[in-house]
């Protein structure tokens, strides 16, 4: 494959192994949420929330491995979402998922980019304006213009900074601190954090399995790298990127108990930032910063690259057949306007937080069982289907007044299972009618 | 409230599991390479000892005295009654087919390479059967250069002649199908007799066996099958196997 041709942006030359696959999946998914929400989950759960967020990114990605096999057996020559969206589904039902995609990719994206927002104002006294431009115009060349292959060059290097810190900088701290003593602060301080029979949680474990698990079912990159991990080799793929993944939150929460055992804070979804306040050396300040960057910055370049090839080939190239170099020419302007835009809205906003982990969490939770059909069924499905995950996402914001926004995502994914299922059964009794007759 | 001792063990847990993330991966990286050679290697022992064994079958099955009799009297007989052309092509057939049962010794050929000398074989059992044999090849345009195993089409067209048409006086109806079904080739042969060849039958049981263990070898990951069906107007036996582009075949092998 010449580099030149759009395929090579898309998908690379090679088919990856075990070993890049999981390095691939895992510079996707170690990202700004993972270094935000886990101090979220620890404080609102505990230590139970601790794990349970961790669990859930495996399990997430586990149980897509398995999906993984179908989805290249069924749709072995496909490259993206989009295109095996536009096989399943009549046109009026893929422009709907196309947008809801474009919708989500948005969001995610722009979740990434106030993460690097929050940390450039944490660490340098300049105006975030000024980091995020190098900052997006390293991601610009890195997931924009440079494609899969680009991502791939670099993705050693992330997972290797990003293992260096996790383990690193938790061993320094706790050789330094003890453990007693952060155990005694956190009682005194925090004393929530210890408390494990805590019910709450479990809802909030199963509600984050099921978050994640429609987080990574209409992840345009993860799609991306089904079609490009060897067939044979994918199920272990994603189970043991699933498996290493849930080591880093884990990782992370334990810093987190260094960082508070002492004092109260203002806001927990900068307080993984405030470890550099407590890194003595320098060498550590440095690795701690090249860690949230390149998880940042790897997440971003992901989720760029896949926008680009969802709007190129699966928004643009159905409305008109498009030439190679237009190809190209529309790559290097779109993901340079994305970059723009994430620049303004990260300059002009403030480095606020956002509630992160629950934000879009309806969305997802409705998407997954149109998803499944679509990836499961056997026939083109109307447009009923992708429709089903949007009044599950409306039904669930509708009862966000009355009830809690873990229950309210429940509401979105049984109101989308429901439709979908209901479908399932005319269908089936339509068919077994027609027969008869 | 979690006791100073547990929560010392989760601290040492949250510390050391990246470490084990870490080990993983890199133990991937190092080995996963081997384990693929060690795996394929395996694999490809396994295949060419399949390959010898349908290779000895074949011989075995068609160097026959019956058969190599057979096609040197129809030989013999187009000599005596001057016909040179059919004589010269006859011959021609025989050697080129007989070149390739020794010669073949890759694990995998191309759906037309297969083909080909399916044809020689047909040729050679046309001079036999003459007018009472009629056949057709239906091939789908885009499964020429996909891979086969070798000798497939050749041993379920010949169990059809053995344990079909060479026992039975009267019309000898033979069709092949190469067809590509979504991501699977579905090859066919039908002959218009209904009656069965068993299964467990030395010949015919040994041939398709070698045929599911050779399929299985050279696509470990994928679904295949064999099976030999009874359709009421003749006995049919249908493989299917993925659809591997010989080109792409060649070039992963070389990438790993």
């Amino acid at each position: 494959m010449k580099k030149t041709d759009f395929q090579y942006y898309i998908g690379g030359a090679f088919q990856l192994g075990i070993g890049f696959g999981v390095v691939s999946l895992l510079s996707r998914w170690v990202t700004g949420n993972t270094i935000l929400s886990s101090p979220e989950t620890l404080i609102k759960y505990g230590l139970t929330g601790g794990i349970g967020y961790s669990l859930m990114g495996a399990l997430a990605l586990i149980l897509f491995g398995i999906l993984a096999k179908k989805i290249r057996d069924r749709f072995h020559d496909h490259q993206t979402i989009g295109d095996v969206l536009r096989e399943r589904l009549t046109p009026r039902g893929y422009w709907f998922m196309i947008s809801i995609l474009i919708v989500i990719s948005f969001h995610s994206i722009f979740v990434q980019a106030m993460g690097a927002g929050i940390l450039l104002h944490m660490i340098f006294p300049l105006p975030v304006f000024s980091g995020m431009v190098f900052f997006l115009l390293f991601c610009f060349f890195i997931g924009g213009a440079g494609g899969m292959q680009r991502i791939h060059q670099l993705a050693g290097i992330n997972v290797v900074l990003i293992f260096s810190a996790v383990i690193v900088i938790p061993v320094y701290f706790y050789i330094q601190e003890g453990v007693y003593p952060v155990y005694e602060g956190i009682k005194l301080y925090h004393p929530y954090i210890l408390y494990v029979k805590n019910t709450e949680a479990i809802l909030f474990i199963f509600t984050a399995i099921l978050i994640g698990f429609g987080q990574v079912i209409i992840d345009r990159a993860s799609w991306q790298r089904v079609f490009i991990i060897k067939k044979e080799k994918l199920r272990i793929t994603f189970t043991l990127a699933g498996l290493i993944w849930a080591t880093i939150p884990l990782a992370l929460s334990s810093l987190i108990m260094i960082i508070i055992f002492g004092r109260s804070y203002d806001s927990i979804y900068s307080l993984l930032f405030e470890l550099i306040g407590k890194i003595n050396s320098t060498l550590l300040i440095v690795l701690f910063v090249l860690f949230c960057f390149s998880a940042i910055s790897s997440a971003i370049s992901a989720e760029l690259h896949a926008i680009v090839t969802l709007i190129i080939k699966n928004i643009a190239g159905v409305l008109r057949p498009l030439s190679n170099k237009e190809k190209w020419g529309f790559t290097y302007l779109f993901s340079g306007a994305i970059c723009l835009l994430l620049l303004i809205i990260v300059s002009i906003l403030p480095p606020s937080p956002i509630e992160l982990l629950f934000f879009f969490g309806n969305i997802y939770a409705s998407m997954i069982v149109p998803m499944l059909y679509i990836i499961l069924g056997s026939k083109t499905l109307p447009a009923l289907i992708p429709l089903a995950s949007i009044i599950g996402t409306a039904g669930g914001f509708a009862a966000l007044p009355i009830m809690e926004n873990i229950l309210t995502i429940w509401i979105s994914f049984s109101l989308s299972s429901l439709i979908c299922l209901s479908y399932f059964i005319y269908n089936l009794l339509r068919t077994k009618l027609t027969m008869n007759v | 409230m979690l006791p100073i001792e547990s929560f010392s063990i989760y601290i040492m847990f949250c510390v050391l599991v990246p470490l084990a993330g870490a080990f993983t991966l890199l133990f991937l990286f190092v080995f996963e390479k081997r384990i693929d050679l060690l795996e394929k290697q395996k694999r490809e022992i396994a295949l060419e000892s399949e390959l010898q064994t349908a290779l000895y079958n074949q011989l075995n099955q068609e160097i026959q005295p019956h058969f190599f009799f057979n096609t040197l009297n129809s030989i013999l007989a187009l000599a005596r009654l001057d016909r040179k052309e059919e004589l010269i092509r006859s011959i021609e057939t025989l050697s080129k087919l007989l070149k390739f049962k020794y010669r073949t010794l890759n694990n995998f050929i191309s759906i037309e390479d297969e083909l080909t000398y399916v044809n020689y074989y047909l040729e050679i059992q046309k001079t036999r059967f003459r007018d009472r044999l009629h056949y057709e090849i239906q091939l789908d345009n885009h499964v020429n250069k996909a891979i086969i195993i070798p000798f497939l089409i050749q041993t379920l067209v010949e169990n059809a002649f053995k344990h079909a048409f060479e026992r039975h006086i009267g019309e000898a109806l033979l069709k092949i199908k190469v067809i590509k079904i979504e991501s699977s080739i579905h090859v066919s042969v039908w002959n218009n007799s209904i009656e069965r060849y068993e299964t467990s039958s030395l010949d015919g049981g040994v041939g398709l066996e070698n045929i599911k263990r050779r399929l299985e070898l050279l696509f470990p990951h994928d679904e295949t099958s064999v099976q030999l069906t009874d359709q009421g107007d003749g006995t049919a036996v249908l493989a299917i196997f993925p659809h591997v582009i010989m080109s792409e075949k060649l070039e992963g092998e070389r990438m790993q």
